[in-house]
């Protein structure tokens, strides 16, 4: 496995070991109403996405800039990726915007709130996705030889 | 469809049975894509099949072979 494919997968697991982490601290701990109100647990949703973003930063993202870590393969491969993050940043939105236009849609007010959640959750579906799209690419290479 | 060969594998081990990593090293890229350029799974860009070339020894066209 390619040092870069390690890291990918490393990427991987962090990404949705914080996600789901997120995801739980977030409802555990009282859902939209209580994040809107409460200081310390934005702080502490802060401190979960900001942590996640620099471990990834840390096992994908800083590699890639090491000589000798990754070669002109990785690089083609590393470019790649962010079509897979792209994708899975529509979709993250397309799901954000129908869910909220289905919960308001009596009350025709969105709260302000979502905006920050939806960054926050934008943000992480985007670097774990881009581990992804890695781990994709070195899957096609392998799959794609030629005939 | 066109495909590019390569003879790197038979080359290696004409080459004092020279390892994968050691070919890797002199041609500035991973064990890895050695695998996969072996295994027909990568074709290399012009400047790194020129290093390999140059360190196993060999001119391009003798590494690697374009067929219609």
């Amino acid at each position: 496995m390619a040092p870069l494919q390690k890291r990918a997968w490393w990427g991987l697991i962090t990404g949705t070991v914080f996600t789901i982490a997120f995801v739980l601290v977030f409802f555990l701990m009282g859902g939209i109403d209580k994040f809107d109100q409460d200081a310390t647990f934005r702080i502490i949703v802060d401190v979960l996405v900001i942590g996640g973003l620099v471990a990834n930063l840390i096992m994908v993202n800083i590699p890639l800039k090491k000589a000798g870590m990754v070669d002109e393969r990785d690089k083609v491969i590393a470019d790649r990726a962010p079509r897979v993050q792209w994708l899975a940043v529509v979709f993250t939105l397309v799901a954000w915007v129908i869910g909220l236009n289905e919960a308001y849609q009596k009350t025709d007010l969105i709260p302000g709130v979502f905006l920050y959640v939806m960054f926050m959750s934008v943000l992480i579906i985007s670097t774990t996705a881009q581990c992804l799209g890695i781990i994709i690419g070195y899957w096609r290479m392998d799959r794609n030889a030629q005939d | 469809m066109p495909r590019i060969n390569n003879r790197i594998r038979r080359l290696r081990f004409d080459h004092n049975e020279m390892t994968q990593e050691e070919l890797a090293n002199k041609a500035g890229c991973t064990r890895q894509t050695i695998i996969a350029l072996e295994q027909g799974k990568y074709v290399p860009s012009i400047e790194l099949a020129f290093k390999i070339a140059r360190a196993l020894g060999a001119r391009l066209e003798d590494v690697f072979q374009y067929e219609v």
